[in-house]
């Protein structure tokens, strides 16, 4: 088959491997019945039907439907039910792609929930949660002004009680947000080609894109904008409003940054309004942005002609609109390179937190008593090392362009992100919780095993689904062989051994680079 | 060959471990890389290892970059007013101080007086039995740098100044991020010859960080509480033998894959390591110093303790080792986070420090800290901003403490070491800092450079503090 055939699903048909590549890169698993979708619709409506499903049910809706929205819930540090939310949210939501891609955006627009002290702090997680499905399918510009005035990220980045210079005191803006925003939210510190390659000056030198003066002045933008003190929040209402604008308290001095001058005086909405514009309209957002998107749905190194395909998707849907979420998922999904038969060099390793969601939607998890509480798994030694909104900081679990040291990953000048949460440490800790949950589950969520243990008696046909369903049908054929021969030597003649033979033929596939190098 | 790009003592060391192997000939380049030698080091056995000669370095990285005005205070009169009212909101109280003032053996001019901030109590008595000192004003540079040549851009500077990444970056490893070896990894590769052991030379208890890292040796990776073992390899998996060996081929067999072929080294090491840590722990003496629970510095400065206690049983003379504490980017709440972070900080490393003095080997182990940058004198309300230089410990039984060393900065915005709302021009370089603790851990004068790099444009190469 020809890669431009594979453009047009529709002349062609798709193999049920290259469906659940698919779908392992735009969603969580790829099940019978997902893959069958997948090969019934093509990839691009596929897309389009995803597009138009309507949202799950909010984190919010489901942490009030379970009664944690009384008082006593308030307390700062009570976070169990935010963690409980995300994960039920993310293991059941019929709206895959849209879940993954909040979680992919998760990772670009970071806040953490140890650096989110509010009151009812689970209905801030869950807001945040709530507005990056909200924008996932939007506008990058829309999102962006979203990220900016939620009361979560105010108060992760400061700009919750952000207060204008005060001479007389020594008191300057907070510059974190300003600083932040840039370097990580949009446009990164060196200017890009758009194909995401560093541009150089004459003498071969990276060009920074801002100055310590720009931050400064943006910083200045940022003032005058409130969360609720604990006292004053009754309810949690106040965590999915955006933060409440003081105008005393806004700078009312010019503001020059990136080439832009925001006059005196200027009303503090207009203000952020040019600011924001300013930012979205920088030619570095489509690459810097889209080349992150790709490293999360598909591969560590895109080529850079595929960074610039994706990059013209975000300046430009073909309708003259830019920032258009649709038109980059789009071109990160269905690009040739995306779809096209993977060198030995491609793809990715797969993020911890994707590997154990993989699990919860392949074998359908549910939770006995509803409550989801799977806890927080960011512990790497006796855990996942990952937690979703729980990155150690506002840099991610992980770098865009990390190269773990002293490797031939390194030696060949590719990045590997994903790798800064493998140590000698992080890869035990995987396994050994992965061991105890296929088999026991956790806080009361469990797997359903019905279709595998229906073909336990047939250790061929078990790792042939196991291959397909986790690992695109791309397991080499010594590792089928190796789990084949290893499982068929356990009996099978009572439930008891049906139950162990399921559970070791899962939990090998999921312990070798065969799975865990996504390709 | 790769192999030519080693510093000397690097290739000697790895050319006796070659030969030690009997690695040579087609499955040489299998081996060019270091740390797969120590994957199989316990093969080689090195005579005359005096293992009295031992010294270990402990990095204590305070993540997020500490304000260092609120960490090491001005408490004479005239000073701590000039400090008060630039950081009014921020300032803390001179009475408060007076408890914890320093005395240096040379008094700095000025009649400046500094105090520690009340939260690091615990530091106090070691300051007073010379088992302290403090360097000022630390901080990246590529050369010397004024502050006029600074404003006119005149000569090099560090790239992505005062942003957190790359300043940590820098501070680990002389480059911004994407560098691939730090400075930590560089000086254990340059003095590997030391360690029958090479896979334990640079030990984390913390993150993944580039300061342990080195050209062409892994750092490895520790969990406070010990290496952890992979249940399945152990025992019977779900109760199959057949299936335990399954998972060992699985996951330890060379990938065709890139990425999958380095994961599996990974897990290589682990398991290799494990058993071997596991048995030099239980033969090492069990510590009674106390290391606090609840402190998460103080628990990977214990599994630090454990490990130096243990290194005749792990076959190293030469150790650097790394550990973090996070939550120093006080852009908001500084005074509130500082008084949990700074007893944290002063608490571990003082039980770090008994604990090396409970197993008599306070000589032979240096810690210090560092962290991304200082922060701004100006506040911004509640906080500060993302600074430059700072001030930072030196703590151990060899250290020439009750001692500043470096210039102590002017208290003054748009004084003479600002870059702008107090943000402190380092006048000390990390390349320096980092050098002083080279020499100390053995490393010549002449292959300094190989550690850091811009070692050479500064006179000093060793500041004197160790």
């Amino acid at each position: 088959m020809s890669s431009a055939s594979e453009l047009h699903p529709r002349q062609s048909a798709i193999s049920a491997q290259q469906a659940a590549r698919f779908l392992q890169q735009a969603g969580f698993s790829s099940t019978d019945s997902e893959i069958a979708a997948v090969q019934k619709l093509g990839y691009a409506n596929w897309l389009d039907k995803e597009f138009a499903r309507p949202i799950s049910e909010s984190n919010w809706n489901w942490l009030v439907s379970m009664g944690y929205d009384t008082e006593e819930f308030k307390s700062k540090g009570f976070v169990p039910p935010a963690h409980a939310a995300i994960w039920q949210r993310l293991i059941t939501a019929p709206d895959v792609l849209r879940q993954r891609f909040a979680l992919a955006l998760s990772e670009f627009f970071v806040i953490s929930i140890q650096g989110t002290a509010l009151p009812y702090r689970h209905f801030a997680m869950a807001a945040w949660w709530d507005m990056l499905c909200a924008h996932a399918f939007g506008n990058y510009r829309d999102l962006l002004e979203a990220v900016t005035l939620s009361p979560a990220m105010g108060r992760y980045l400061n700009t919750a009680g952000n207060q204008k210079a005060d001479p007389a005191k020594g008191r300057q803006p907070d510059e974190n947000y300003a600083r932040e925003v840039l370097q990580l939210f949009s446009i990164g510190l060196v200017q890009l080609n758009p194909n995401g390659t560093p541009r150089l000056d004459g003498q071969g030198r990276m060009i920074e894109t801002y100055t310590q003066e720009d931050i400064s002045q943006l910083a200045r933008v940022f003032t005058g904008w409130v969360v609720p003190a604990p006292r004053e929040a009754e309810d949690p209402e106040f965590a999915r409003q955006p933060m409440r604008f003081i105008p005393a308290r806004h700078s009312m001095l010019e503001a020059r940054f990136l080439g832009a001058s925001i006059p005196a005086n200027t009303d503090g909405f207009k203000a952020l309004r040019i600011a924001l514009d300013t930012i979205f309209h920088h030619p570095n957002v489509g690459a810097f942005f889209g080349k992150q998107m790709i490293q999360r749905l598909v591969t560590s190194n895109p080529s850079p002609a595929y960074v610039a395909r994706v990059a013209q998707a975000f300046d430009d849907n073909g309708q003259g609109v830019r920032g258009d979420m649709q038109a980059v998922i789009r071109a990160i999904l269905l690009d040739k390179e995306a779809r096209a038969t993977p060198a030995p060099t491609y793809g990715k390793l797969r993020e911890p937190m994707l590997r154990f969601l993989h699990w919860a939607r392949s074998f359908p998890a549910s939770a006995e008593d509803g409550k989801w509480n799977l806890g927080d798994l960011s512990n790497p030694a006796h855990a996942l090392g990952q937690q979703p909104l729980k990155a150690p900081s506002v840099f991610n679990f992980f770098r865009p362009g990390y190269t773990p040291a002293d490797t031939a990953i390194a030696a060949q000048d590719m990045t590997a992100p994903e790798f800064q949460l493998v140590d000698e440490a992080s890869v035990a800790g995987y396994l050994n919780f992965m061991q105890n949950v296929i088999a026991r589950g956790r806080g009361g969520v469990k797997a359903d095993y019905a279709r595998e243990l229906a073909m336990a008696h047939d250790s061929a046909a078990l790792v042939q689904h196991l291959n397909l369903i986790l690992c695109a049908g791309q397991m080499r054929e010594e590792t089928r062989n190796a789990i084949h021969q290893a499982i068929d030597t356990i009996n099978v003649n009572d439930d008891k051994g049906k139950s162990q033979r399921v559970h070791a033929a899962i939990f090998l596939s999921m312990s070798g680079p065969d799975y865990l190098i996504q390709r | 060959m790769k192999i030519n790009h080693l510093p000397d003592m690097s290739r000697r060391a790895f050319l006796q471990r070659s030969a030690a192997l009997g690695i040579t000939g087609a499955l040489a380049p299998w081996a060019m890389q270091l740390s797969l030698l120590g994957e199989a080091a316990a093969a080689v056995t090195e005579k005359n290892v005096d293992e009295a000669d031992y010294k270990a370095l402990v990095c204590i990285f305070l993540g997020g970059g500490n304000d260092h005005a609120n960490t090491l205070v001005p408490c004479d009169a005239e000073h701590h007013a000039a400090y008060a009212a630039i950081r009014s909101s921020l300032a803390l109280d001179r009475e408060l101080l007076q408890e914890y003032a320093l005395s240096p053996r040379s008094a700095l001019g000025d009649g400046l007086q500094f105090a520690l901030a009340p939260g690091l109590a615990p530091l106090k008595p070691l300051w007073d039995s010379q088992r302290l000192a403090i360097q000022l004003n630390v901080g990246p540079l590529i050369v010397p740098t004024s502050l006029a040549q600074f404003k006119s851009g005149s000569v090099p500077l560090p790239p992505k100044l005062f942003s957190h990444n790359d300043q940590t970056s820098i501070w680990q490893s002389g480059m911004s991020e994407g560098a691939r070896s730090g400075w930590g990894g560089r000086m254990g590769e340059m003095l590997l010859a030391s360690n029958r052991e090479s896979s334990f030379t640079a030990i984390s208890a913390s993150g993944n960080a580039v300061f342990l890292s080195g050209r062409h040796m892994a750092r490895y990776q520790i969990s406070p509480r010990g290496a952890i073992p992979i249940h399945g390899v152990r025992r019977a998996l779900y109760g199959s033998p057949r299936c335990q060996t399954a998972l060992h081929q699985l996951i330890t067999q060379a990938d065709p894959n890139l990425f999958g072929n380095e994961y599996n080294r990974v897990v290589r090491r682990s398991i290799d390591a494990q058993a071997r840590i596991d048995q030099a722990l239980a033969r090492s003496p069990t510590l009674k110093t106390v290391f606090d629970e609840n402190n998460p510095l103080a628990q990977q400065l214990g599994m630090v303790a454990r490990m130096i206690a243990a290194h005749a049983h792990l076959g190293v003379r030469r150790q650097v080792f790394l550990v973090e504490l996070n939550g120093f980017d006080t852009h908001d709440d500084l005074l509130e986070r500082h008084s949990e972070l700074l007893p944290q900080l002063a608490t571990a490393m003082r039980a770090f420090h008994d604990a090396t003095v409970e197993l008599g080997m306070e000589q032979n182990v240096t810690a210090f800290t560092a962290s991304d940058f200082g922060r701004t004198l100006t506040s911004n309300g509640d906080g500060s901003d993302h600074g430059w230089g700072s001030h930072h410990f030196i703590m151990g039984g060899a250290v020439k403490g009750r001692q500043f060393y470096g210039a102590a900065p002017a208290i003054a915005v748009n004084g003479p070491d600002d870059v702008g709302q107090g943000r402190l021009l380092p006048t000390t370089s990390v390349d320096q800092y980092a050098a002083t603790f080279a020499r100390w851990m053995g490393v010549p004068a002449n292959e300094l450079a190989q550690v850091m790099p811009n070692i050479g444009n500064f006179s000093a190469s060793d500041l004197g503090f160790v």
